[in-house]
């Protein structure tokens, strides 16, 4: 369908786009734009403005500072899999954004589009959570854990920008995830990484109230990081989606089976269909 | 309105139009440059494939204004000046890689652009991996595989023989 | 037959005359057409799968801005539009007689292009806005207020079948709108009496949709000073078109112009009229100016004439040495809210007994409308569905009484010494090496190879299976076909009524035509899809296009060179028979002068020439022909499963297809190719799938319905075989929809291997992950438990 009429803002500061936003109380933030306006062609929403946050400066970019792994908000999906510093220091996550929607879409979508929208089956709330990482704002820091509040719904405020997610990086991480016949969205995805003696292991696609952390995976984890731990971990299928995809006794199971194959290729990203 | 201003297919073109247009409507409408297609409304199908900035995008997933300043190449603008067709139009009519060619043009796109910029090897299995946001209803894809494989053989410099396919013919 | 020649063009594999345009850019689809001053329409769809329209209300769409109009059912009725004639009930000599229940006529419900009295499917378009720009369209269908009463409703075949179920029709006691038996019924229960084994199988073939890539879409407008409409609109026959929408409008024909240049895709969908060509061309009249409809991708998914849903219970009766003597079916077709073809249901009824010679069969053929959108021919209409049938008992049957599935195939496999072969119901297969296919494929797929191939998947804990199926099918179509041969300055042409959606008839028909004619390919030209040139045509659907276009043809070719060469008699002053013509050139008979088509036509456009020479050097030539032909082959697929996730791969796939004479092998494999990948495509991803609980279909979009695609389907090993059919000059028999005849069947029967260890469970398409490994979970509770 066509989209309601709405107006274009191209802000050359985050001043400028923290302004117009406050300016304008119907206005939507525009990134790679392919979960926002695939959104305003079926007309499920209609912001009276989209202020677009590709021109910001300082946004876009990604550096490694000893521990952290530093990714600007307004950086591609291409870019993020094919960058050196990337893949050197959190492969498993390369390897990941590498398998995000396809190569038209990786050219466009950025990281920060997606973390903001937290779709219940995207693969980077997974990797924040699953590595602890930093939400960095215009205004603030968020831990990933108190991040993600429900089906998309952050705890990002009424014009909160991200500005860049800090990766801590880990000894090990590594990423499994089952993708549906028809969206490639996971059915059940699972992000597990290894920092000294304690380990982090998040869900996404699975759960019915979004990502989460599967935290008696990470005590047997901690104990001995490796697929093996898969066997202390029981998932409820009353906490899983039920969906023509996969009833939720499916997700239950793709979830430990995801898990001990993240496990199984440690510094991978594994894709299944 | 928007006054966006384009590099299309090496002509500089500005034309005013609604903030919310897409650039597949740009380009079909404004332009008439009509070879770029719709086929979908979940940014799925790839029929509207073009080259943003030396990148394939979905066209219909990014608006006009956002392209701004942008280089922008599509279908018409593939083959050379002189009429002399691409590799890889060249190679979807010999080996019959388009039936009713309605997602050709963003195939082509797709497949220009997967075998300019992937940084490796192009095998049977990767080709199949990175065309996943391009679908066809009329070929089953073996023959836009082959297609792909032999363009990617021939700039490599590869002895020109026909792409064998996994368990094909 | 023709006499064989060495063809120099047709046989081989011709690359294409159509892609040039299609891939610099310049293809002619229907939404690439634009006029001035155009406007744009947009549907109000029924949300409720049964409801009653009590009222419409117009008017705060009409106060939005740009509306320029909303029609209503209301609107149309008092227009006195005619409901769409469908013609639903396929009727040549050859088709199976589908007959209402009490052998009364098919009642198939009135297709007005908008309803007055009742929405019969969600989706079902009830007023139509137009408006300056698509935006105000969308914006203003949003504002029409519909009130409506809802009425129960049924989405499921068998239970509409019922007595009691909620009624579509006021005309009709219940649902059924066909109720019909075929075969020999006494005979039927004697044999199986008698029989050492019975074999039974139930399944529910699922609704797919066909998803052309190019949305359906048209222009329209309307010239005051003419009275004639024209409509850019893709379809599957424009002829057809133009006579249905002509009547729909209440003018004549002659004053309706359909341009239907490039079509991305038919495959069946796009057979048959929709309500939206002939509103935005009477819009046109109203408002004098041109108005544009366009499907969105989920529109399409919703009201796109959609295929298959077939319930069907196969039965064999099997002697002790494992030979076949007796079939019976039941075949339930789910034909939506309004019956707009029973070719489906029709053309699987006349293959029920598939490729094996069983001497007895009975066939209870019913139709029944639902609350959906309405099903019509889709890819092979009613012969995968059928196929998987008869080839998935067989497999069964093969386990229940301890044969090899191969063998018991042998065993039955209709022989070549039997062609022509009248099967239990009627259908009278042409030709064909049935066990020939059978070898031929299994060496190609390497059966020998499987085992070792299978110890490997599993080493890894995969589990492969081979997967086998014979298929036959048949091509019945449109018996008429025209072709007018016009010799030019330099270069042929032909104007043919085939309306392809890339099957390549540009270049197969002039490969065809360059023979006969002893011309070069480059200097034939096929004219098609603009029915002020095309005057009469079968269309395409059913695989009838290459054998009615080569034989029209043919004929005319014969007519075209007696025409030529009475032309040269005349010229050169000497009695007819000493005119020749060979190897593409004219000659008066001992002279050394020849002379091309083209000077002759040069020739023939002078005055003076007598009655029946004038006009140029051009034929008409009408052909009309029942017989069908029944394209046959073999398939095979490996897949690995793998069981903690129940994920599907295609490892390999192989096919053997009889297509009788093969005109261009490259246009052939491909068609085999795109057949394959739809008949994959419904044994593992797709389904209109609707929610039981509200009728609401759950597949509106590619997130929901899956495709085959690049990652997902495997390379083909196809074969061509070719076994002339006696029934037409060039032998043709069909090469577009053998490939998904065979694959429901052949798809399944692997995963079903892969799944032995868990006793073989019958799970219905679409097989998803989940399915299989749902059935593994209850083979390991049964287990367990025992």
């Amino acid at each position: 369908m066509v989209m309601y009429p709405t107006r274009y803002h191209r802000p050359q500061s985050l001043e400028g786009a923290l302004t117009l936003h406050a300016e304008h109380e119907e206005a939507s933030y525009l990134s790679g734009g392919h979960t926002l306006i695939p959104a305003l062609k079926q007309r499920l929403a209609r912001p009276s403005d989209l202020i677009d946050l590709a021109a910001l400066p300082g946004l876009r970019g990604i550096k490694r500072d000893n521990g952290i792994l530093s990714i600007g908000a307004t950086t591609t999906h291409a870019e993020v899999a094919a960058s050196a510093v990337v893949r050197d220091a959190i492969p498993a996550l390369a390897g990941m954004v590498g398998t995000i929607g396809d190569r038209h879409v990786r050219h466009r979508g950025t990281i920060g589009g997606s973390v903001a929208n937290n779709d219940p089956a995207a693969d980077y709330p997974a990797a924040v959570l699953g590595l602890g990482a930093t939400i960095v704002t215009d205004r603030r820091r968020i831990d990933a854990d108190d991040f993600f509040v429900a089906l998309y719904e952050t705890a990002l405020e009424p014009g909160e920008i991200i500005t860049r997610i800090d990766f801590p990086v880990p000894d090990q991480a590594g990423y499994a995830k089952f993708r549906s016949a028809a969206s490639r969205y996971a059915v059940a995805a699972v992000f597990v990484a290894k920092f000294g003696a304690a380990a982090r292991a998040a869900v996404t696609g699975a759960g019915s109230a979004g990502v989460f952390r599967l935290r008696d995976l990470e005590a047997a984890l901690a104990k001995d990081f490796g697929p093996a731990a898969v066997a202390h971990c029981k998932i409820d299928p009353g906490d899983m989606l039920e969906d023509l995809v996969g009833s939720s006794e499916y997700r239950a199971n793709l979830v430990l089976v995801m898990a001990r194959r993240a496990l199984e290729h440690p510094g991978e990203a594994c894709s299944y269909k | 309105m928007q006054h966006v201003t384009l590099t299309v297919n090496g002509t500089k073109v500005s034309r005013d139009v609604p903030d919310e247009t897409l650039l597949v409507t740009f380009l079909r409408e404004h332009l008439n440059l009509t070879g770029t297609h719709v086929g979908c409304d979940t940014t799925q199908c790839g029929c509207c494939v073009v080259h943003l900035d030396g990148k394939s995008v979905k066209s219909c997933t990014v608006l006009a204004a956002q392209a701004q300043g942008g280089e922008v190449t599509t279908i018409e603008g593939l083959a050379q000046k002189d009429g002399a067709l691409h590799p890889m139009q060249e190679a979807f009519h010999r080996l019959h890689a388009l039936q009713c060619g309605y997602c050709t043009p963003g195939m082509i796109m797709a497949a220009v652009n997967l075998v300019d910029t992937y940084p490796a090897p192009l095998t049977e299995e990767i080709v199949r991996e990175q065309m996943e946001g391009n679908l066809c209803r009329c070929t089953g894809y073996h023959n836009i595989v082959k297609a792909i494989l032999a363009v990617a053989a021939a700039k490599r410099g590869a002895a020109d023989k026909a792409p064998v396919l996994a368990g094909a013919e | 037959m023709l006499a064989e020649q060495i063809f120099k063009s047709v046989g081989k594999p011709v690359p294409r005359n159509e892609d040039q345009r299609l891939i610099t850019g310049r293809g002619r689809f229907s939404d690439d057409f634009s006029l001035p001053g155009q406007v744009f329409a947009a549907m109000v769809r029924s949300p409720h799968p049964h409801a009653r329209i009590v009222s419409i209300d117009k008017s705060a769409a009409l106060q939005m801005p740009g509306v320029l109009a909303v029609y209503t059912g209301a609107d149309c009725a008092e227009a006195g539009l005619k409901a769409i004639p469908h013609n639903p009930v396929p009727s040549t000599k050859y088709d199976m007689k589908l007959r209402g229940p009490g052998d009364t006529e098919v009642f198939s419900g009135a297709h007005t292009l908008l309803p007055t009295d009742r929405a019969r499917h969600v989706g079902e378009a009830l007023a139509m806005v137009v408006a300056e720009t698509l935006e105000q369209a969308q914006s203003g269908a949003e504002q029409v207020a519909i009130e409506y009463e809802v009425l129960p409703w049924v989405a499921d075949s068998q239970e509409a079948a019922k007595p009691g179920a909620p009624r579509l029709w006021d005309d009709l006691p219940s649902n059924i709108l066909v109720d019909t038996f075929f075969g020999d019924a006494a005979a039927t229960e004697k044999a199986f009496a008698a029989a050492a084994h019975v074999v039974t199988m139930k399944s529910h073939v699922a609704r797919v949709t066909g998803v052309p890539l190019e949305p359906r879409a048209a222009l329209a407008h309307f010239d005051s000073v003419t009275q004639r409409y024209t409509i850019y609109a893709g379809s599957g026959g424009a002829v057809r078109q133009k006579q249905e929408l002509a009547a729909v409008l209440g003018v004549d024909p002659k004053n309706v112009r359909v341009l239907s240049f490039d079509v991305g895709g038919n495959f069946g969908t796009r057979n048959r009229s929709f309500v939206e060509f002939g509103l935005v061309m009477w819009a046109s009249r109203l408002l004098g100016r041109p108005v544009k409809f366009r499907a969105e991708r989920s529109e399409a998914f919703l009201t796109d004439y959609q295929g298959r849903d077939l319930v069907t219970e196969v039965s064999l009766a099997i002697d002790k040495d494992g030979r076949f003597l007796a079939m019976r079916a039941g075949n339930l077709s789910n034909v939506g809210a309004r019956c707009v073809s029973l070719s489906p249901l029709s053309k699987g009824s006349g293959l029920i007994t598939g490729s094996y010679d069983i001497p007895i069969a009975t066939l209870h053929a019913r139709a029944v409308f639902t609350n959906t959108m309405p099903t019509q021919a889709y890819r092979s209409s009613g012969r995968p569905e059928v196929t998987y049938a008869i080839e998935r008992l067989i497999d069964k049957a093969a386990r229940q009484i301890g044969f090899d599935r191969f063998e018991l195939r042998r065993r039955n496999l209709v022989r070549s010494e039997q062609m022509p072969y009248t099967n239990a119901v009627g259908s009278i297969y042409d030709s064909g090496e049935y066990e020939k296919n059978m070898d031929r494929a299994l060496a190609l797929g390497d059966w020998k190879g499987f085992p070792a191939r299978r110890a490997e998947a599993k080493s890894r804990g995969k589990l492969l299976g081979f997967g086998f199926a014979n298929y036959v099918e048949s091509s019945i179509g449109s018996p008429k076909e025209r072709a007018d041969l016009i010799v030019r300055k330099d270069l042929i042409e032909i104007v043919i009524g085939t309306q392809p959606a890339g099957q390549g008839h540009e270049t197969s028909f002039a490969q065809v035509t360059a023979d006969l004619l002893g011309v070069p390919f480059e200097q034939v030209k096929i004219t098609l899809g603009d029915t002020d040139i095309v005057s009469a045509g079968g269309g395409t659907h059913s695989g009838r296009s290459m054998r009615h276009a080569s034989t029209v043809i043919a004929l005319g070719s014969v007519d075209l060179i007696a025409k030529g060469k009475a032309l040269l008699a005349h010229l050169e002053n000497v009695p007819a028979d000493k005119a020749e013509f060979e190897d593409g050139l004219f000659r008066v008979a001992s002279s050394n002068r020849t002379i091309s088509w083209f000077e002759l036509a040069t020739f023939a456009e002078q005055g003076g020439l007598p009655v029946e020479l004038q006009g140029g050097l051009r034929v008409r030539r009408d052909n009309e022909m029942h017989t069908p032909v029944f394209p046959n082959g073999a398939c095979l697929c490996e897949i690995e499963v793998d069981p903690e996730t129940g994920a599907v791969d295609i490892k390999r796939y192989t096919s053997i297809d009889d297509v009788g004479r093969c005109i261009n092998p490259l246009i052939v494999h491909g068609q085999t190719h795109g057949a394959i990948a739809q008949g994959v495509g419904q044994a593992l991803w797709e389904e209109c799938a609707i929610d039981p609980a509200s009728g609401q279909p759950l597949m509106g979009s590619f997130m929901d319905y899956g495709m085959p695609r690049f990652d997902n389907m495997p390379s083909f090993k196809s074969e061509i075989v070719e076994v002339l059919s006696p029934t037409n000059p060039f032998g043709v028999k069909a090469g577009g929809e053998g490939g998904t005849t065979g694959a429901l069947a052949v798809i399944t029967s692997a995963i079903d291997d892969a799944l032995a260890d868990y006793d073989h469970p019958q799970i219905e398409m679409p097989v998803t992950p989940v399915k299989i490994w749902n059935a593994i979970q209850v083979f390991k509770k049964r287990n367990k438990a025992a």
